[in-house]
């Protein structure tokens, strides 16, 4: 009887199918749905989909290293046999202040793309469902937890997939959005100063704004302004470090946010020169 | 004639805060004093002796309803008074803030949960959320009977606001006061604190 009811609300779930993503699921302050790049699965290639979130104006929802509060969305996948889900591949966030704090993520709408992969054990000719549960927290000056219950119906065939139109828009703006890799040519490095971080990136060009979200937490005092200088060829920035480091760190990894683009940065930390002597009081 | 004494103490507390820098493991504590829901001033100097545990509150924010509604904080307090710690839950929220409340609204909930601190230490001003740089509800810290500080972090390594991932998850403040009282190291002196903001004043 159970099967037959999660086989029921299966086939709700596939007639609401591709339009789905028109309304979304209901959630706090918004809807989420889980958008398809293409129209159709081919057995033995990777197919994109995002998570969509839409909220009202001064909502937000969080970043992989959400900053000092809040937590990132999360997705529990249940997928037929011959798919598999990536992880949530993460677009550059916004710094979002709520005063002390500063918190990472993104307000109104934004796409976190993921990767399925399909193997060719899946059949030509039948439907799939792709089914994940969510869970986030959506956040104003408050803060209230979401779970949706999302779907999505695609066919498997055995032609080359075309672009499904209506997310075309949403998935170019995201490529748009994801940190590029490090460019080959570009140098990043990282001092400890002590109390804080010098990271300096060396592009070749003077870069005039840059600010640097941390990938991992407990690194830097995400609400201290990050003091920048343009250098000739990028910029250099003065990240504080976290109150909670209490180890000196190998890396600086994180993602160096432009006003148009923004780069994944793994740096090198060079050790602080010298200890200095520990005030008393 | 109340409303004179909590100006002095806010001032005590200021003067404080620009005396000591951030709280940090290792280092001593910041000393503080502050008034509770019952008008009771505590002076975390005077425990000296003691296990202090801070814990910053909201009771209308999910992932202090988790632990609440669960009665898992509830159970922390009772385990841990009764073996000596002294429990400070901190509300930070202020005036027109979620979880702000008056010193009766405070009692109420405390009847009302059976919460068992030793006090609930209200702090509208911010000024003891700002002296240990309280960033989310909730945030733990414990001070060890020297006055250090020997945690700063998560209640618990799961960072949902779910009841449900309690009972698979590490608490770093129970394994950091038994390892403390037992005479060992703390394996996890900081995490990150995961939660709501805390609901400063702007």
């Amino acid at each position: 009887m159970r099967a037959l009811i999660a086989f029921a609300l299966l086939l709700a779930g596939m007639t609401a199918g591709l339009h789905a993503d028109e309304r979304g699921v209901a959630i706090p302050h918004g809807t989420v749905a889980l958008v398809s790049e293409e129209q159709s699965i081919r057995p033995g290639q990777t197919l994109l989909l995002g998570l969509h979130f839409r909220l009202e104006p001064g909502w937000h929802i969080y970043w992989i290293n959400p900053g000092d509060s809040g937590e990132p969305p999360r997705l529990d996948w249940h997928l037929p046999a011959g798919l598999r889900a990536g992880v949530i591949e993460w677009p550059a966030p916004k710094r979002l202040p709520i005063p002390p704090l500063v918190d990472y993520g993104y307000e109104g709408e934004v796409l976190l793309p993921v990767q399925v992969i399909s193997t060719t054990e899946l059949a030509v000719g039948a439907s799939v469902t792709l089914a994940a549960d969510m869970k986030a927290i959506v956040c104003r000056e408050v803060c209230i937890p979401a779970k949706a219950s999302l779907s999505l119906s695609l066919p498997v065939r055995a032609e080359r997939p075309r672009e499904l139109a209506e997310s075309a828009a949403l998935f170019s703006a995201v490529r748009k959005a994801m940190p590029k890799p490090t460019p080959a040519g570009w140098r990043a490095t990282a001092k400890d100063l002590g109390d804080s971080f010098e990271l300096t990136v060396n592009t070749g060009r003077m870069i005039s704004q840059a600010w640097f979200a941390p990938l991992e937490p407990q690194i830097i005092e995400n609400a201290t302004p990050q003091k920048t200088a343009s250098i000739k060829t990028g910029i250099r920035l003065i990240l504080k470090k976290s109150d909670q480091l209490l180890k000196p760190v190998p890396q600086l990894r994180g993602v160096l946010v432009l006003p148009q683009s923004a780069y994944m940065i793994d740096a090198p930390v060079a050790p602080a020169a010298a200890k200095r002597p520990k005030k008393e009081q | 004639m109340k409303r004179g004494f909590a100006w002095v103490v806010s001032l005590v507390v200021t003067a404080l805060s620009i005396a000591a820098l951030a709280a940090r493991v290792g280092e001593p504590a910041p000393n503080f004093t502050a008034t509770d829901s019952n008008g009771k001033a505590h002076t975390l100097s005077s425990y000296r002796g003691k296990f202090v545990v801070l814990e910053w509150h909201n009771q209308g924010c999910p992932y202090t309803k988790k632990h609440y509604d669960s009665g898992n904080m509830e159970r922390l307090q009772k385990e841990w008074t009764q073996k000596g710690v002294v429990w400070f839950t901190v509300i930070s929220s202020a005036p027109g803030t979620q979880g702000y409340v008056t010193a009766e609204q405070e009692n109420d909930y405390m009847r009302r949960m059976n919460a068992a601190p030793t006090a609930a230490l209200l702090d509208p001003t911010g000024d003891l959320g700002h002296l240990y740089g309280a960033k989310t509800t909730p945030h733990m810290f414990i001070i060890n009977p020297d006055g250090v500080l020997i945690y700063d972090g998560a209640i618990d390594d799961k960072s949902t606001p779910d009841q449900a991932d309690i009972p698979s998850s590490t608490n770093y403040v129970s394994l950091a006061l038994s390892e403390a009282m037992s005479g060992k190291p703390v394996s996890t002196p900081t995490s990150r604190p995961y939660g709501c903001s805390v609901k400063y004043a702007h």
